[in-house]
């Protein structure tokens, strides 16, 4: 049985071995190891940038495909009227308005036909120029009823 | 050899830049800790594993700063329970039953005793050679308490936060360890006396 007494030396060889260890000290390798392994820690932590090679990539790829093949293409706008079509006058109706408005299908064709045609729609003709050929778009109904005439010359 | 003192509130700071990867705020509480937590993890299992129990318990702050839990004690404590766990790991021991009255007093472990360590070499001092070999001898359950209470110096809760026992467990396994200690440090008659 162990007594207060006996305990008392006990007590005194543990403060020795107490004061004994102060001097151990933790081997200075472990210092480097464990810097190391924090700095190592902490770049696997960072934000992964495995995304920029292929995007960079792309880019590049997208950037010689349009320097080789140029710029994309404008779209196409319809060629602008003929001049002359430009400088013509109004359509004179050969057909009453309100049906001319009706029609659902109507196509513009230019043509050329004698002068002398003119005065059967009740325009003037001189009789002087009746041989020669006007130039006109005329206007067709879907069933190829022609609807208005405009005079180019 | 006691645990380093501390501010609580100034350990959480340290250990706040240290999860956001401030090197100096690691640099800081290692210095702080490390040759307590050595001291422990040497007179736990012996110097041919101190030095990697001591690495492997800042290896685990450095990547598990999130487990510590100011609300069950010290840094200091919660290193000292990492050191155990690895030192306890290292040596092959489970986990040992609570109740010491459980458990066989009467057989040293003196499988943990070195022969030729640093330490032995850094102790000139004979006596204190003699208690830390006996103290290596004790049951893992009674080494663990006289080692924190005695030599790291920790509170009986601290000791208690570390084993995971109550306080109650700490007072009677530090008791039954120190009376274990006394007796096989206490002189041994000489053959001729006793013949």
């Amino acid at each position: 049985m162990n007594t207060p007494e006996s305990l008392e030396p006990l007590d005194q060889r543990l403060a020795e071995l107490r004061a004994a260890l102060q001097s151990v000290k933790a081997p200075a390798a472990l210092d480097d190891a464990l810097a190391a392994r924090f700095r190592r820690q902490h770049a696997m932590r960072r934000p992964a940038l495995w995304w920029m090679p292929p995007l960079a990539l792309a880019a590049a790829v997208a950037l010689v495909t349009w320097m080789v093949r140029g710029p994309m293409p404008r779209p196409v706008l319809p060629e602008a009227l003929p001049t002359a079509a430009a400088d013509a006058g109004p359509f004179l109706a050969l057909k009453p308005l309100e049906r001319i408005a009706l029609e659902p299908g109507t196509t513009v064709v230019a043509t050329e036909f004698p002068r002398a045609l003119l005065a059967d729609w009740g325009l003037p003709v001189s009789p002087e120029r009746a041989g020669e050929p006007v130039r006109a778009e005329m206007l067709y109904s879907a069933d190829g009823e022609a609807l208005a005439v405009r005079l180019l010359n | 050899m006691p645990m380093p003192p501390h501010d609580p509130h100034a350990e959480q700071a340290l250990l706040g830049r240290l999860k956001s990867g401030d090197e100096a705020a690691f640099d800081t509480l290692y210095r702080r800790h490390k040759d307590a937590v050595y001291r422990f993890a040497l007179l736990y299992c012996g110097a041919g594993a101190a030095a990697d129990v001591t690495q492997d318990s800042f290896m685990h702050l450095i990547t598990h700063p999130g487990q510590y839990d100011p609300a069950r004690g010290t840094v200091a404590a919660w290193l000292c329970g990492i050191a155990r766990n690895l030192a306890r790991r290292h040596l092959g021991l489970r986990e040992v039953a609570t109740d010491p009255a459980d458990l066989d007093d009467t057989l040293p472990h003196e499988a943990h005793i070195d022969t030729e360590t640093p330490l032995d070499r850094v102790l000139r001092n004979e006596s204190a050679d003699e208690v830390r070999r006996a103290i290596a001898a004790l049951a893992p359950h009674y080494r663990d308490v006289l080692v924190l209470c005695e030599l790291s110096e920790l509170s009986y809760a601290e000791a208690a936060q570390v084993c995971g026992i109550e306080i109650g467990t700490v007072r009677s396994r530090l008791s039954r360890a120190r009376a274990q200690l006394a007796q096989t440090l206490a002189p041994r008659p000489r053959a001729k006396e006793a013949m």
